[in-house]
């Protein structure tokens, strides 16, 4: 469960501050799956990174209970001196997640081979992008924040990845934030809709899709 | 035989001017003149040749053959086109059998023959019209109005040709005759009501459309037309008042409803505009047009699944028409079903494939389509119903061992990237200061002869002095830097900037315990002697310039957020404290009025408490063990509260 308490969040934009949040309280149920939605530049990224405390809001709180992943697959924390071995054990560490395992998990899971012993420098985008899904799906976070689903890696590794997601899902909640209304109906039963500092939610993700449709329109 | 006499006919024409009695062409009349005589008696038999295919034509008309009957009317036609009573019956038969081409040219030669015939006109503007000879049908149908200016049907149909043609200011003129022999007919008023709306006068139609209504309220097309002409004028709420009120009059009336839900929508309520719909189709539920319309209403109120239901409603009423299925393709797009989209999107092309534009729009599905994840992820293709789960609220303990857990965490990983790139790694942390130490102790032994001011050997004095000197100065350097190094950690919802500037801290003092244990064990091995008086006291010493040196820590990381040159500051501050502090000298080898000044030095302070508790012969009197510890304490709050305070402003995401 992640509770929004009267949280604002704003940019010094060009052109005057931009506003994401205006005072905004919601409260983010366990037990349902969340798509947030919002037109280009509304603060869709912006919201899943406070939601996961990547960024601290200008006023208000955000409480979270169970643990909250870093947004999937976000290989930013990553040192690139520190192996991927070491990386990854710094985030079993951090969450509290039974480190042995963990790397065992990591090294199946990213299929990096000899590379997972040599620093992060030496890593290709792609194997960054697949040590950084391994390492979130490694361990056991009761909400995932998804950030636009990314593409990693061949058609196999999607498929893994999928595949352990859904496992994962079966457990955990995720919160995702994208435009495309497929991946929402497929993936939450609940959403969120991010537009003018104003975050409403909605039990139903036809209305908040039909919602969000007419705003654009009426923008557009 | 014709020949001869069309050369003669030709020949006259060629020079009508010549006098026919002229000398030289004495013999041409002569010689034409047999001629006219054989063409009248064939005249005559060709009348009655065409007499017998005209009766022969309508008896096969009425059974049944007119194409038959037209064939042969035809042959009539070209037999005698000067008999008026063939070229009559002709014409009737071919404007009755559809040759309305053929129909056309036959009034024409009849006008020829009768000119004056208003009747003929008529016909002829309604065959040119049927024909799509816009200008002359009108020609005809003017003419006949004007031989015959009191008839309303000629009046009336000389200006809807105008109409048709677009030309309403004709229609104007023509209507206008129309009322003027029919004054308080709604039929002619609704039409010159159209045409004054074409012309681009909107008051006259409006009032023309409402006079036709007064005169006629319980006939609902009034009612519908003058709700139209206030719809086309933009009086979008007298439309919707006007309507509302013929329907409640008649409620059965499914034209009425979706005028009504028009007007509604153009004014922008549509959900008004959806429930008068939702009436016209339960009144007439076939009408393909009223579903689409809903359709878009739906859509337009966000309610994608009804307005796809409504549009495949008309797409199946009509099957023909791809409009409802372009719009069924949009609404499912909308609403991401990418995959009945698809399906729709095959029909449309099925139903219109040169359409360029239906072709676009479901090339767009397509591409989207692979956009997704459905390809790769279609395992997730189920919704996965996740069970609903009580988190425990943390409590305050679960909270400490998390926040200790990083802590430790965030140590392990500083000591692998400080000196991740050399092969000695975190040895380097313990080598570096450990050889300073010695470097230097050197120098002072060898440089500064016979006994040190306390103990006996210069190693264990100036030791005694590097090594708080050290913890304050690693520590709170350390810690400047903490943030700004650290940045991309901090995206870590647990990891918060006193974590990673705590951590550095705990490291520092670790490592410089570390470094003291090694050196004192080496000198004990050396046998430079040197175990301390009371342990407890240096490790007190140690303790309080360590909190010192963390408040200033926690200051510093602050204030270098914000001034980024501050660390530069620090380290010039560092090094004056170095000479400040007594680490190679007493204080009381300082005449007094500098040593009551150095006092006030925490650093020195510490060095002392140091040395106090090292040495057994060392009792300063300006030792203040709670000075130190004060200041050490005041700084950490203000250090602290600096950082909780200002810890949204300390770093910017990355």
């Amino acid at each position: 469960m992640i509770v929004l308490d009267r949280v604002s969040k704003a940019y010094r934009a060009t052109g005057g501050r931009r506003i994401i949040l205006d005072n905004a309280s919601a409260t983010f149920e366990a037990g349902h799956n969340y798509g947030i939605l919002g037109g280009n530049g509304a603060g869709k990224s912006t919201l899943i990174r406070l939601l996961a405390g990547s960024e601290l809001p200008d006023r208000g709180t955000i409480r979270r209970r169970g643990r909250v992943s870093f947004p999937l697959g976000f290989g930013g924390t990553f040192h690139g001196a520190l192996s991927g071995r070491e990386n990854a054990a710094f985030l079993a560490r951090i969450y509290g997640a039974p480190v042995r395992a963990t790397l065992d998990f990591v090294a199946d899971f990213a299929e990096l081979g000899d590379y997972f012993t040599m620093p992060v420098n030496t890593y290709s985008a792609g194997m960054r992008a697949r040590l950084a899904f391994a390492a979130c799906l490694a361990i056991e976070f009761d909400i995932y924040l998804i950030d636009e689903v990314t593409e990693v890696g061949d058609q196999h590794f999607r498929r893994k990845c999928a595949a352990a997601f859904r496992a994962r899902m079966a457990t955990a909640d995720i919160i995702l934030a994208s435009h495309n209304p497929q991946t929402l109906r497929q993936y939450c039963d609940r959403a969120a809709l991010l537009a003018g500092g104003a975050l409403s939610l909605y039990d139903d993700v036809s209305a908040a899709l039909g919602r969000h449709h007419r705003m654009l329109q009426e923008a557009g | 035989m014709r020949l001869p006499g069309d050369q003669e006919q030709r020949e006259r024409r060629s020079d009508p001017g010549r006098p026919a009695s002229g000398s030289g062409a004495a013999g041409a009349p002569v010689a034409s003149e047999p001629s006219n005589t054989a063409d009248r008696d064939n005249a005559a038999e060709r009348a009655a040749a065409a007499a017998d295919f005209c009766r022969r034509a309508e008896a096969l008309y009425y059974d049944g053959e007119p194409a038959a009957a037209v064939g042969l009317a035809q042959r009539a036609f070209e037999l005698a086109p000067e008999s008026a009573a063939t070229v009559d019956f002709c014409a009737w038969l071919f404007s009755n059998s559809g040759c309305h081409g053929a129909a056309a040219a036959a009034y024409e030669k009849l006008l020829y023959l009768k000119p004056g015939w208003a009747a003929g006109h008529r016909h002829a503007s309604g065959a040119y019209a049927l024909v799509g000879d816009l200008d002359r049908a009108i020609h005809h149908a003017l003419r006949a109005s004007e031989l015959e200016p009191h008839s309303l049907e000629f009046a009336l149909h000389a200006g809807s040709l105008h109409i048709e043609a677009g030309r309403f200011h004709g229609a104007l003129g023509c209507f206008a005759r129309a009322v003027a022999i029919a004054p308080d007919d709604p039929a002619v008023l609704r039409p010159l009501s159209t045409a004054a709306l074409g012309a681009g006068d909107h008051e006259r139609a409006v009032e023309t459309a409402l006079r036709a209504l007064r005169l006629a309220p319980e006939h609902a097309v009034n009612a519908h037309h003058a709700t139209e002409v206030l719809l086309r004028c933009g009086r979008f709420d007298s439309a919707a008042e006007l309507i509302a009120a013929a329907l409640a009059r008649n409620g059965a009336d499914p034209i009425g409803f979706r005028l009504l839900s028009a007007a509604h929508m153009q004014a922008g309520r549509p959900e008004a505009a959806l429930a008068a719909i939702d009436r016209a189709v339960a009144l007439a539920p076939a009408n393909a047009e009223y579903h689409q319309h809903r359709g878009n209403l739906l859509y337009r109120l966000a309610q994608f699944d009804e307005a796809a239901a409504a549009f495949a409603q008309a797409a199946q009423l009509e099957p023909d028409n791809p409009a409802p299925k372009r719009s069924q393709l949009t609404v499912l797009f909308d609403s991401g079903r990418f995959r009945e989209a698809l399906a729709v999107g095959g029909d449309l092309i099925r139903t219109a494939p040169d359409n360029e534009e239906y072709a676009q729009a479901v090339m767009t599905v397509l591409s989207r389509r692979f956009e997704t994840l459905e390809g790769d992820y279609l395992v997730l293709g189920e919704k996965c119903a996740a069970p609903v789960r009580a988190t425990p609220c943390p409590r305050l303990s679960a909270a400490a061992t998390t926040q200790c857990r990083v802590i430790l965490a965030l140590i392990i990983r500083e000591t692998r990237t400080r000196f991740g790139d050399s092969i000695l790694g975190y040895g380097w942390a313990l080598l570096e200061p450990i050889m300073h130490i010695l470097m230097l102790s050197l120098v002072f032994a060898v440089l500064m002869h016979g006994r040190p001011p306390i103990g006996n050997q210069f190693f264990i004095f100036y030791y005694t002095g590097i090594i708080p000197y050290h913890i304050f100065v690693h520590t709170s350097s350390s810690m400047t830097y903490a943030v700004s190094a650290n940045t991309a950690l901090l995206q870590l919802p647990l990891v918060s900037t006193f974590d990673v500037i705590i951590a550095r801290g705990l490291l520092e003092l670790v490592t410089d315990i570390v470094v003291a244990a090694i050196l004192l064990a080496g000198f004990t091995a050396a046998g430079l002697g040197g175990c301390p008086r009371d342990f407890a006291g240096v490790a007190a010493a140690v303790v309080a310039v360590w909190l010192f040196a963390c408040g200033c820590g926690f200051v510093n990381a602050v204030v270098n957020a914000f001034a980024k040159s501050w660390d530069k500051i620090w380290a010039q501050l560092t090094r004056i404290l170095y000479f400040c502090s007594g680490i190679f000298y007493v204080p009381a080898m300082m005449p007094d009025w500098i040593r009551n000044r150095l006092a006030w030095n925490p650093v020195l302070q510490a060095v002392d408490w140091f040395r106090a508790s090292f040495f057994a012969d060392y009792a300063p009197p300006w030792l203040d063990r709670v000075y130190l510890v004060g200041v050490a304490g005041l700084v950490l709050v203000v250090g602290l509260t600096l950082e909780r305070g200002l810890r949204r402003c300390l770093f910017e995401p990355a």
